[in-house]
C-alpha cells in the first residue's frame, strides 16, 4: 500500500509494528467513529 | 485409520467422546470414522449403540457450544482471523456473514457433513448473536443427524468396515500425496510473493516513538496517519490511532483522490 502511494507521488512511510506497537508504546488511541463501522448482519 | 478403530474398540465411549469433541473444536480428527467404528462395535455388542449416540452428542454439543461462546466473546475478530488466509479478507468476511445470515438455520443442520463449514458455523452463530437457545436446538438437530448417520452406517455395515478401512487407507495415501503437493505449491507461491514484494522494502519505515514525537511537534499539521488494515471495522468499540483516517485497500483509486499530497502519510495495519 505504502509502495503504491509512493508510486503515485505521495510521501508515504510505514509505521513499524503497526497498531500493536502503537498500543504497546502507550500512545493515544481513539474509538472508531460509529459512521466508520461496517454493519454486518446479526440475528439479534 | 486401523489405529483409530483399535483405539475406539479399546477405550470405548471415552475414545468416541474425545475424538468427537476434538473435531468439534476444529482439531483435525475424523469424528465420522470414530462413529463408524463405534457403530460397528455396537453391532458386536462391545458397545451400546444408544450410549454411543448419547456420549457423542454430548461431546459434540460441548465442543460446539465452546466455539459458539468464543465467537460470541470475540465478535467479528474471530471471522477476521479465519478470513485472513483468503485472497480477499474483506470479501470473505462480508460474504460469509451475508450467506450465514440468509441460510444460517439450515446451515447449522447440515454443516457437520461439510468439511470447513462445520468449523465455521458455531463461531459464526456466536459472532452474529444468534440466540443461544436457538443455536443449541439447531446444532443439536444437526449433530444428532450426523452422529446417527455414521454410527448406524457402522452398525449396518459392520462386516464391510474392515474392507472399508482398507479402502480408506488406500485413499488416505492418495490424499497424503495431494496434501504434500498442495503444501509444496503453497510454499512456492509464498516464495514468489516474497520475491515480488522485495521492491516494497524501499519504503521508509519509522518507529512509533519517532512518529509520536513528530505528532507532538509543530509538524503535526503536515502529517496524516492512515489505517490500511485489510478488513474494516466490524465491532463497536474498535480502536485506532488517534486522529488517523481509514483507507479501504480494495477501493484504492478512489481513496487516493482524497489524500493530500502536501502531507507526509504514515500507514499502519494491525
Amino acid at each position: 500500500m505504502a509502495h503504491l502511494l509512493r508510486e503515485k507521488g505521495f510521501n508515504a512511510f510505514i509505521i513499524v509494528g503497526g497498531l500493536a506497537a502503537w498500543r504497546k508504546a502507550g500512545e493515544p488511541l481513539e474509538v472508531v467513529p460509529h459512521d466508520d463501522l461496517v454493519h454486518l448482519p446479526t440475528f439479534s | 485409520m486401523n489405529d483409530l478403530f483399535a483405539f475406539v474398540a479399546h477405550h470405548g465411549y471415552l475414545a468416541v467422546a474425545a475424538v468427537v469433541f476434538s473435531e468439534a473444536i476444529d482439531l483435525p480428527l475424523p469424528a465420522a470414522v470414530a462413529l463408524i467404528a463405534a457403530g460397528a462395535a455396537g453391532a458386536t455388542h462391545s458397545l451400546s449403540l444408544a450410549s454411543v449416540v448419547a456420549v457423542a452428542l454430548c461431546a459434540m454439543l460441548a465442543g460446539d457450544c465452546l466455539m459458539y461462546l468464543l465467537g460470541r466473546s470475540m465478535g467479528w475478530r474471530l471471522l477476521s482471523l479465519i478470513c485472513k488466509i483468503s485472497i480477499n479478507p474483506e470479501t470473505c468476511i462480508l460474504r460469509s456473514a451475508e450467506s450465514f445470515y440468509k441460510r444460517g438455520r439450515v446451515t447449522l443442520l447440515v454443516s457437520k457433513f461439510v468439511p470447513g463449514l462445520n468449523a465455521m458455523a458455531p463461531p459464526l452463530a456466536g459472532s452474529m448473536n444468534m440466540r443461544f437457545s436457538q443455536f443449541l436446538a439447531l446444532d443439536a438437530g444437526g449433530a444428532l443427524l450426523y452422529i446417527v448417520c455414521y454410527s448406524v452406517l457402522g452398525y449396518l455395515f459392520r462386516d464391510l468396515v474392515a474392507s472399508i478401512t482398507q479402502g480408506v487407507q488406500t485413499a488416505g495415501h492418495a490424499v497424503a500425496i495431494v496434501v504434500v503437493c498442495a503444501f509444496v505449491g503453497y510454499l512456492a507461491y509464498r516464495l514468489w510473493l516474497y520475491r515480488k514484494n522485495r521492491v516494497y522494502r524501499v519504503v521508509p519505515r519509522v518507529q512509533v516513538a519517532e512518529l509520536a514525537n513528530r505528532l507532538r511537534s509543530e509538524e503535526a499539521d503536515r502529517i496524516l496517519v492512515v489505517d490500511v488494515r485489510s478488513h474494516g471495522y466490524y465491532d463497536s468499540g474498535a480502536a485506532r490511532i488517534r486522529g488517523s483516517v481509514r483507507i479501504e485497500p480494495n477501493n484504492l483509486p478512489t481513496e487516493i483522490e482524497n489524500l493530500p499530497k502536501t502531507k507526509d502519510i504514515y500507514v499502519y495495519c494491525t
